[in-house]
C-alpha cells in the first residue's frame, strides 16, 4: 500500500467518522429541539414513537425518505435540485477543520496521524466562514428556483440578513484571532489550554466578552433561527424559502439547519471557550495518572460547550418572538456592528501595550 | 440615575433574561398539561351533552309517542320523524321512522328538553369520527342501540300506560352497531 492511498484511507475514515456524529447529533437535536420548546411550553413534545418518543428521528426521516418528491410547475428544476445540496455541503464542510479533542499524534505504518481533527489548515475559520456565505446561495437559489412569491421573499430576507450578520460574526472573531495570533483553530484552541481564566472570553489582557455575545447573536441570525428567523417566518411566510420543498430535498434543508447550529456551537466552543480544554488547567485523568486516555475527557469537555450553546439556541427559541425586519437591520448594522468594530480597536490597543 | 439604570439593562439585555428565566423555570419545574389522549382520557362534567340516543322503558317498549315535538325544537334540522297509529289502537300514536342526521347536530340539548315523555338522552360518547358521513345518517334502531349500550338502567314502564305499545319492538339484535 503506497503512503498516499494510506493517507486517503485514513483520512476517509476520519470524514466517515466525523460525519456520522454530526448526523447522529442532527438526529438528537431535532428530538431535543421538540422536547426541550415541549417541556418550555408545559407539554410533552414527541411521547408516541418509541418509550418517551426517543425514535421520533427515525420515524420522522423514513417519513420524509418515502415522501413524494414534487418540483413545482414553473421551477427552474436544475436550480431547484441544487440548492438543497448547496445548502447542505457547506453546513457539513465546515467540520474538517474542528478540533474535537487534543492533538495527539501517532504513527500508523509510517505516516502521521491527528485523530480529532481532520484537517489543520492554517486558514481553519476563515474556510469555515467562506463556506458559511457559500450555504447562503443555497438559500437564496432555493427560495428563487421554487418559482412562488414566499420562497423568493424568504431567499431575499435571507441574503440580507445572511450578509448583514455574517460581516458581525467576521468581526466578532477579529478579537480572538488578535490574541491568539493564528487563523487555525488547532493553535487558537491550544493557546487557550490551563483552566477557564485563559479562555478567550475571559483572558487577559482583553476579555472578549462583548465579541463572544455579539458572535452568539449574529450565530443565531446566521442559522436562521429564532428570533431571527424572518426567511422561513412561517406565519408570514408559509414556510419561506423552502416553502416548495418535499421529501428529501426538504431534508437536506433540514439537516443544514441542524447542522449549521452544530458548527456555529462547535466554532463558538473553539474560538472563546477553550474548545476541549477543562475549564481547570490539565485533566483529572492525568492527574490520577491516566494521562493516554486525557482526550476522552478533553471530548467530553468539548462536547459539553457545544451542547450548551445548541440548547442556547432551543431556549432562546421558547422564549423569543420574531424580530420585524426593520428592527433586524438596524439592531445588526447599528449595534452589533458598531460593539464588533469597538472591540476590535480595544483589543488591539490591549495587545499592544501588554504584549505575551 | 434612571436613565443610566435603563441603559444598564439595555446593554445586558435585562428583558430578555428575564423571559429567559421565565421559560428555563418552566422547564426546571415541568409540570405538562397534556392529556395523552387516546390512552388517556379527561373526565367528562356531569352535564356533558354527547350524542344523542332513544331510550326505553324497562320492558323493552321504546319511550317515543311519534308527538314531533323534537324535531319542532331542533335548531338545525337534525331529526326526521314519521309518525305512525298503533295498528289496532287509534289512540296511539308511535315514530314509525326516526332519523337523525348528526352530521348537522349541534349538541344543544333542545330536543332533550322538548321530549315530554323523556325518550331521548345524550350519552357521554363523543369519539363519532367516521370516514363516510353517511354513516353519521342514523335511523332509529341505531339510535336505540345507543341507547340500549348508554343507559343500562332504563326507566320503569308506568301503569297506566297501555303495555300494547309494546309489541312492535321486542329486541333489536340485528340493528347496524356503530362503525369501529
Amino acid at each position: 500500500m503506497t503512503e498516499l492511498s494510506l493517507r486517503l484511507a485514513v483520512s476517509l475514515a476520519q470524514i466517515a467518522a466525523v460525519m456520522g456524529v454530526v448526523m447522529l447529533t442532527v438526529m438528537i437535536l431535532t428530538l431535543a429541539e421538540r422536547k426541550v420548546l415541549g417541556w418550555m411550553q408545559d407539554r410533552m413534545g414527541p411521547m408516541e414513537v418509541g418509550p418517551y418518543g426517543i425514535l421520533q428521528p427515525i420515524a420522522d426521516g423514513l417519513k420524509l425518505f418515502f415522501k413524494e418528491d414534487i418540483v413545482p410547475a414553473g421551477a427552474n428544476k436544475f436550480m431547484f435540485s441544487l440548492a438543497p445540496i448547496l445548502a447542505m455541503v457547506p453546513a457539513l464542510i465546515g467540520f474538517a477543520v474542528i478540533p474535537f479533542g487534543p492533538s495527539n499524534k501517532f504513527e500508523l505504518f509510517g505516516i502521521t496521524v491527528e485523530p480529532f481533527v481532520i484537517s489543520d489548515i492554517n486558514i481553519g475559520i476563515l474556510y469555515i466562514l467562506a463556506f458559511a456565505s457559500i450555504g447562503a446561495y443555497g438559500i437564496i437559489l432555493g427560495g428563487w428556483a421554487s418559482n412562488s412569491k414566499y420562497s423568493l421573499l424568504g431567499g431575499l430576507r435571507s441574503a440580507a440578513q445572511v450578509i448583514s450578520y455574517e460581516l458581525n460574526v467576521g468581526l466578532a472573531i477579529v478579537g480572538v484571532l488578535i490574541l491568539a495570533g493564528s487563523l487555525s483553530l488547532v493553535k487558537i484552541t491550544e493557546a487557550q489550554s490551563g483552566g477557564f481564566w485563559h479562555w478567550y472570553v475571559f483572558a487577559l489582557p482583553a476579555p472578549q466578552i462583548f465579541a463572544f455575545v455579539v458572535y452568539v447573536i449574529s450565530a443565531v441570525a446566521e442559522t436562521n433561527r429564532v428570533p431571527f428567523d424572518l426567511p422561513e417566518a412561517e406565519s408570514e411566510l408559509v414556510a419561506g424559502f423552502f416553502t416548495e420543498y418535499s421529501g428529501m430535498r426538504f431534508a437536506f434543508f433540514f439537516i443544514a439547519e441542524y447542522a449549521n447550529m452544530v458548527l456555529v456551537s462547535c466554532v463558538a466552543a473553539a474560538m472563546f471557550l477553550g474548545g476541549w480544554n477543562a475549564p481547570y488547567p490539565g485533566t483529572i485523568l492525568e492527574h490520577v495518572g491516566l494521562g493516554q486516555f486525557a482526550w476522552a475527557e478533553n471530548i467530553a469537555w468539548f462536547t459539553v460547550k457545544a451542547y450548551l450553546f445548541l440548547f442556547l439556541f432551543f431556549w432562546l427559541r421558547a422564549t423569543l418572538p420574531r424580530l420585524r425586519y426593520d428592527q433586524l437591520m438596524k439592531f445588526g448594522w447599528k449595534v452589533m456592528l458598531p460593539i464588533a468594530l469597538g472591540n476590535i480597536v480595544v483589543t488591539s490597543i490591549a495587545v499592544y501595550l501588554f504584549p505575551r | 440615575m434612571t436613565k443610566l439604570k435603563a441603559w444598564f439593562k439595555t446593554i445586558i439585555f435585562y428583558e430578555i433574561l428575564v423571559g429567559m428565566k421565565a421559560t428555563l423555570s418552566h422547564l426546571l419545574h415541568y409540570k405538562p398539561i397534556t392529556l395523552q389522549y387516546p390512552h388517556e382520557k379527561r373526565a367528562l362534567p356531569d352535564n356533558y351533552r354527547g350524542m344523542l340516543a332513544l331510550l326505553r322503558y324497562d320492558d323493552g317498549t321504546e319511550k317515543c309517542v311519534g308527538c314531533d315535538l323534537c324535531e319542532a325544537a331542533c335548531p338545525s334540522r337534525v331529526i326526521r320523524v314519521v309518525s305512525a297509529e298503533v295498528p289496532g289502537e287509534p289512540t296511539k300514536r308511535y315514530s314509525k321512522e326516526y332519523y337523525m342526521d348528526m352530521t348537522r347536530c349541534l349538541f344543544c340539548g333542545m330536543c332533550v328538553d322538548a321530549c315530554p315523555v323523556d325518550a331521548l338522552g345524550m350519552t357521554r360518547e363523543f369519539e363519532w369520527a367516521v370516514y363516510d358521513k353517511r354513516q353519521l345518517h342514523l335511523n332509529k334502531e341505531q339510535l336505540l342501540a345507543i341507547g340500549d349500550r348508554s343507559f343500562p338502567v332504563r326507566e320503569k314502564r308506568l301503569e297506566l300506560q297501555h303495555p300494547n305499545v309494546a309489541f312492535f319492538n321486542v329486541s333489536f339484535g340485528h340493528v347496524p352497531q356503530k362503525p369501529n
